[in-house]
């Protein structure tokens, strides 16, 4: 049977087919924000048009699909969720609003002209009761729960539809909590109601509540685009088993995902560092060894260019997320991003610079070249350049105007003294700066040197800038996928479906009670076993990872670290300490064993592989690559005037073992790869181009 | 160099922003102070040389912006003898460029093939620094001895090596030795990561390159602010700013004044008017002065400069600090609270003289630091141990077209402190928090009103023991509104003995016991424009978020709101405007820890 991905973004809504054969097929419809399951089942319309099936036929032959959707994220940013009431512990009902007094990440600290922190829930929906539970667990008072219900009716007669409980060392005893959200649901069964430990239940109260704020904010949109789709797709035939892409990098049968909705958000992102792996791992297992260790996935897209640094096959995860303004405070897959994409648009800064986003002008408008703005983009800039054809953009689907592109881009130029043409190199160059400063950033951050990494570009933008970044940083050889533009849909087939487990118990290393962190684990194992029945797996299938976040005792940041074995014992937990101070310094180039380190948070994360991925190796080839050639385009390339002719070959005529000295275009109908001059380009065994430099 | 392309130069412009993020980031990541990690009471920055600003870094105006003056003073001792590896420790406030003694100071001169070319730097609050008591807001110290170690530019570091007898020596010295040693590292290794990053762009672009940038941007800049000053219409603007007393003389407040004089593309801001050097712990030294004065004029120029101050900004203007004044005393003078007490009277008097020069730039003063330092055991380990806050302030004051924020912190800061979190303060201190939310009505109000004011309260769980209210203010004196806005109300500190109120002024050395209740009440940001200029609809909102109260919608905001539905009353709320005003006063009542609206006694 097949299996299907449906990555729903911001733009465009995409279809992967792996057929039984291993084959894949890639569809790409229109998203609609307005009901996005009309993208959804236009893109598996096609993938059914294609082989000549109805709808109905196509999707009850299909076995599983994993859906990824920026609908949570959308529904954050663009302040259309859910009327949140928040019930919260007596005497601290500003614990969100005053955000810990933290700014805009990234904004200056001499910017004060701007708006204060707007809430998703307004002072007047956030009522306080009487409750108190301590650090060590012990419920001081306990709920009042006249006081609540009469809290509650208040918040039911503003209209809220979803209530976040949120009350203080609610992680250390969910006790208050879970008796307040029992009295919710009995009040009014049609509320969504989130609890705060159970969507995090680790300490520090500003990050919990408004991590669980955020979930209530979303939760009810979330729920009913699952019931429609659900609905939906049994209605088309599906019977299959319907999987959702979460923040965390795991997959989760949609039932487990409605209640803890903030695992929705960065739901597509977070699958492309696996297709990264999966694909890098490919190409190492045709060259008979592993040479891919480290990886920078990349995925420039219409509106953003997301980065993940993969450390020998390692997906990073961060719990130190912002989704806008708002904390977000769940484990997520650390995709950082910047607003950088074919949509940015290039303007003149107050010193007479020449900026590149992080404005975009998105799909609507959409670069000048789509006719409907003035403004110069990086798709312009492109355009310009003969990197991008006007007559194939999405094969032919968007008719480019270059006339449109030369005057935008000419306008940028003559603010700087610039010719149309240095005008679009520069706008080229910036925005390729403004990317590879972010992979600098997020790979110095982490005490990486980029130069040790293979690039994995996708997204549509992708395989334009791809090389010349890479040779901005030094970055020795760069991957463009056959995927590249579905790179994300793409992940989603090697994703794990699994669960995390949390939960926080502060013990200097001195004053572990090995006994108790065994019960700590017992209770995630025995709620892991539960949930995974639920959905139809049985323990035996389960595999199981342990960590424990660590610091220095008296610091304030912890560093996640592996179990030296299934638990925690006195034996091991030299071997542990060992490998945090060892961690450490490789983190912060020093590491203090002279000083005692505590244990803070104890994860479990709880995994069933996923169905395995065989993908069908195409025949080498026996044609010579010019049999590829589709045409050429006049290019210009790095500090000169001269335009060069420029061969454009085809994607889907190339074939294993091609080679294409640059300057080269390759084009398909998702999107275009830039081997520029200075590069050669092999395509693999899976037809995936692989550039270097010569 | 003839010519820089524009690429090239915005390239390596971002990545010394990028690099003093990352520095912040990573000595909150690593270091164990509360202060430096959870509210990033800590300053970083790359400089030229000769002392230049290359980067304007993130962190407290007082602790960085003057660093040029700690660089001469590292050049003037050590002369030539800068080697490679070296890191210079310094506190000193009477050896240029430092502000009070727990501050420290990690320099490291970064070299380039042999050549000096920069100096990095990592400041932060230490957990203590000797002294008579711990935490270094204690007043009456008899000089600057007594509060605690003088460290002038020294050599901690040398190729790369701790110099372990000196640092053995100042440990030594200093409470939790062990604890300031972890931030020490902390800091040093951060110097270390900066130096690295700084090779990597010159092995990338050629030293050539870099300086030319660099010169170029400081150039772009200071253009680019003299336009800005000379948009000001010229003329001689006021400010000023007290502090509730120095802590020595009590009850007498201490006045910073300022007159700004924009003259053409350059601004001068003389500070002959303020108060002389006193006899308490207020005093600010002239580095620390010029660092705040030039650094709370920042946030009034163009919002599009902030990414881009450096050098260049500071040029055109010119700072004046009289010696023997508050903001610049002579040794042995006392210098405790000189970042907080005088040092937000200065960025207040400044962002005040400037508000007048242009009113779609006017900012109002923020709410106070209410800082104090706790010490007593914590009987759950036995240990002793501090505890400072910046948990209770009130928040940030309105600007010209945005209400000021609740959260925000601390002028001083421009609000890049932090609050803690209440289950953290638990689980590390002996106090259980019962209260910490927004005062109704706390906050100056305006067109647009302040950021709100906050009540905080906690029950002291371990032993009897000391607290030092040296870091607190606003019990007397009031950061201003601007055009017509409320200046941010008056606070109240309080002991709740046995359920009786014992009020704690600020800058006091009190007696605290096992179970008493410490209240604080704050003042949120003050406001800018006349209340009754609000629009009517966001009076309605206020009153049903509970921020203002009914009767000061109606008494200070002239809009009659229903208590019930909130909803206005549009006939009464014509009247109420149109009828002239009186002026109110919001204030604490010392026996009900109440909050009322009264009108404002004459004088």
């Amino acid at each position: 049977m097949k299996q299907l991905t449906i990555d729903v973004g911001g733009t465009f809504t995409d279809c992967l087919v792996l057929e039984e054969s291993g084959q894949l097929q890639r569809f790409k419809a229109a998203t609609t924000p307005q009901d996005p399951t009309q993208g959804f089942f236009a893109a598996a319309g096609k993938a059914a048009a294609h082989y000549r099936q109805p709808l109905d036929r196509f999707l009850g032959g299909v076995e599983q699909i994993v859906h990824g959707t920026t609908l949570g994220t959308n529904i954050l940013i663009t302040e259309r969720g859910a009327k949140v009431g928040m019930l919260t512990s007596k005497g601290f009902r500003d614990i969100v609003e005053m955000r810990r007094g933290i700014r805009n990440l990234h904004g200056s600290m001499f910017d004060l002209f701007i708006d204060p922190y707007k809430p998703l829930v307004p002072r007047y929906l956030c009522q306080t009761v009487e409750e108190r539970t301590l650090y060590t667990g012990k419920v001081l008072n306990a709920l009042n729960e006249e006081e609540l219900r009469a809290k509650t009716r208040l918040l039911l007669d503003k209209g809220c539809t979803a209530v976040a409980i949120c009350f203080l060392h609610s992680y250390a005893n969910g006790e208050n909590e879970l008796k307040a959200k029992r009295i919710v649901q009995q009040m009014a069964p049609e509320v969504y109601v989130t609890a705060s430990h159970e969507i995090l239940p680790v300490w520090r109260e500003f990050e919990r509540f408004s991590t669980a704020v955020v979930s209530a904010y979303i939760g009810p949109a979330i729920t009913r685009y699952a019931a429609r789709l659900q609905g939906s797709l049994k209605q088309h035939g599906f019977s299959g088993r319907l999987l959702m892409m979460l923040a965390n990098g795991l997959v989760q049968v949609v039932d487990e995902c409605v209640d803890r909705a903030v695992y929705l958000l960065n739901s597509g992102p977070a699958a492309a560092p696996s297709a990264a792996v999966h694909l890098a791992g490919l190409h190492d297992k045709m060259v008979g060894h592993r040479i891919h260790r480290n990886l920078l996935s990349v995925d420039m897209g219409g509106t953003s260019f997301d980065v993940c640094v993969i450390n020998n096959g390692e997906i990073p995860t961060t719990t130190d997320a912002w989704v806008g303004e708002h904390r977000v405070a769940i484990k997520m897959v650390d995709v950082p991003s910047v607003g950088a994409g074919g949509g940015s648009l290039a303007w003149i800064d107050s010193l007479g610079l020449l900026s590149v986003g992080p404005q975009s002008a998105g799909a609507d408008p959409g670069p000048a070249a789509y006719g409907k703005s003035e403004e110069a983009t990086v798709t312009d800039a492109d355009l310009v350049l003969g990197y991008i054809p006007g007559d194939y953009f999405l094969g032919g689907d968007i008719q480019l105007d270059l006339k449109r592109s030369h005057e935008a881009v000419a306008r940028v130029g003559a603010q700087l003294n610039m010719s149309t043409d240095e005008s679009a190199q520069s706008i080229f160059t910036t925005i390729n700066t403004v990317m590879a400063n972010l992979i600098t950033e997020v790979c110095t951050n982490k005490g990486h040197d980029v130069r040790e990494f293979t690039m994995v570009a996708g997204g549509g933008g992708g395989g334009v800038h791809a090389a010349a970044i890479a040779r901005q940083l030094s970055i020795p050889i760069v991957i463009v996928p056959r995927v590249a533009a579905l790179m994300s849909a793409f992940g989603m087939f090697t994703m794990d479906l699994g669960l995390e487990y949390a939960r926080s118990c502060a013990r200097r290393q001195s004053q572990l009670d090995f006994a108790e962190i065994g019960a700590l684990y017992a209770d995630m194992r025995g709620q892991a076993a539960k949930d995974f029945a639920r959905i139809g797996i049985s323990e035996s299938d389960l595999s199981y990872r342990a960590t424990v976040e660590m610091r220095y005792v008296g610091q304030f940041h912890e560093v996640e670290m592996e179990l030296p074995g299934q638990e925690l014992n006195a034996e091991n937990l030299a071997t542990l300490l060992q490998n945090f101070h060892a961690k450490y310094e490789a983190m912060y180039t020093y590491s203090m064993p002279w000083r005692a380190a505590e244990l803070l948070t104890f994860r479990l994360r709880v995994t069933a592989p996923p169905r395995p991925v065989e993908m069908a190796v195409p025949a080498r080839a026996t044609a010579g690559v010019e049999a590829a050639l589709r045409g050429s385009r006049q290019c210009l390339f790095d500090g000169s005037s001269a335009r060069v002719q420029t061969p454009a070959y085809d994607w889907e005529r190339l074939e294993p073992g091609h080679s294409i000295r640059g300057p080269a275009l390759v084009d398909d109908p998702t999107t275009t790869v830039l081997v520029p001059p200075g590069f050669f380009c092999e395509v693999d065994a899976y037809r995936n181009l692989v550039m270097r430099t010569e | 160099m003839s010519e820089i392309d524009p690429i090239t130069l915005s390239t390596i412009w971002h990545s010394f922003q990028t690099l003093v993020r990352e520095m912040r980031d990573m000595v909150s990541r690593t270091s164990q102070s509360y202060l430096m990690s959870q509210l990033r009471d800590l300053s970083v920055g790359i400089w030229l040389a000769d002392g230049s600003t290359v980067a304007m870094p993130q962190g407290l105006l007082c602790q960085f912006i003057g660093t040029k003056h700690a660089i001469k003073a590292v050049k003037d001792y050590f002369g030539d003898d800068l080697r490679p590896g070296d890191v210079i420790l310094t506190n000193d406030p009477y050896h240029g460029g430092n502000t009070h003694l727990p501050d420290w100071g990690f320099i490291r001169p970064i070299f380039y093939h042999g050549e000096l070319l920069f100096f990095t730097l990592v400041r932060g609050h230490q957990q203590d620094t000797g002294g008579s008591f711990p935490g270094g807001y204690f007043p009456n110290s008899y000089d600057i001895h007594a509060e605690g170690l003088r460290i002038p530019p020294t050599k901690v570091f040398e190729n790369d090596r701790e110099r372990k007898d000196v640092m053995h020596l100042i440990w030594t010295n200093v409470r939790w030795p062990e604890s300031v040693r972890v931030d020490n590292y902390a800091m040093v290794a951060t110097t270390r990561f900066a130096e690295k990053r700084m090779h990597e762009v010159l092995d990338r672009y050629g030293k050539e390159t870099v300086m030319a940038c660099i010169e170029e941007m400081l150039n772009r800049t200071e253009q680019a602010m003299r336009a800005e000053i000379a948009a000001i219409p010229d003329g001689t603007y006021t400010g000023e700013a007290a502090t509730d007393d120095d802590g020595t003389v009590l009850d007498e407040p201490v006045w910073v004044r300022v007159d700004i004089t924009v003259n053409g593309d350059s601004l001068t801001a003389d500070f002959s008017r303020s108060d002389a050097q006193r006899k308490g712990f207020v005093n600010c030294p002239a580095a620390a002065a010029y660092a705040i004065a030039v650094g709370s004029m920042m946030p009034l120029f163009d919002p599009a400069l902030a990414d881009y101050h450096n050098e260049g900004s500071l040029r055109p203007i010119t700072v004046i600090t009289p010696e023997g004044s508050v903001v610049n005393p002579r040794y042995p003078a006392t210098v405790g609270a000189a970042p907080v007490n005088v040092g937000n009277q200065i960025a207040t008097a400044v962002g005040q003289a400037l508000s007048k020069a242009r009113p779609n730039r006017a900012m109002a003063g923020w709410g106070k630091h209410r800082g104090c330092y706790v010490s007593a055991v914590d009987p759950r380990n036995g240990q002793p141990y501090v505890r400072t806050t910046f948990d209770y302030d009130g928040s940030a004051g309105a600007v010209t077209g945005h209400d000021g924020g609740t959260g925000p912190l601390s002028i001083g800061s421009l609000s890049t402190v932090r609050r803690g979190n209440a289950e953290e303060m638990e689980i590390r201190f002996p106090w259980r928090l019962l209260k910490w939310e927004v005062a109704t009505d706390l906050m100056g109000a305006g067109r647009w009103r302040g950021g709100g004011g906050i009540e905080w309260r906690a029950v002291n769980e371990g032993t009897d023991g000391r607290i030092a209210t040296g870091s607190s203010d606003g019990d007397t004196t009031q950061p201003p509104g601007a055009y017509g806005g409320y200046p941010s109300p008056c606070c109240r500190t309080f002991l709740l003995r046995e359920g009786k109120p014992i009020r704690l002024k600020t800058h006091r050395m009190v007696e605290i016991k096992k179970g008493d209740v410490l209240v604080k009440i704050s003042g949120g940001g003050g406001g800018v424009g006349l209340p009754t200029e609000r629009p009517v609809e966001l009076v309605a909102l206020d009153v049903k978020d509970g921020m203002v109260s009914v009767q000061a919608a109606r008494d200070i905001y002239g809009v009659a709101v229903d208590p019930r539905s909130f909803r206005v009353d549009e006939e009464e709320t014509r009247r109420l405007r149109a009828q002239p005003q009186k002026t109110w006063d919001v204030v604490i009542d010392e026996e009900s820890l109440e909050i009322s609206v009264v009108p404002l006694a004459a004088g």
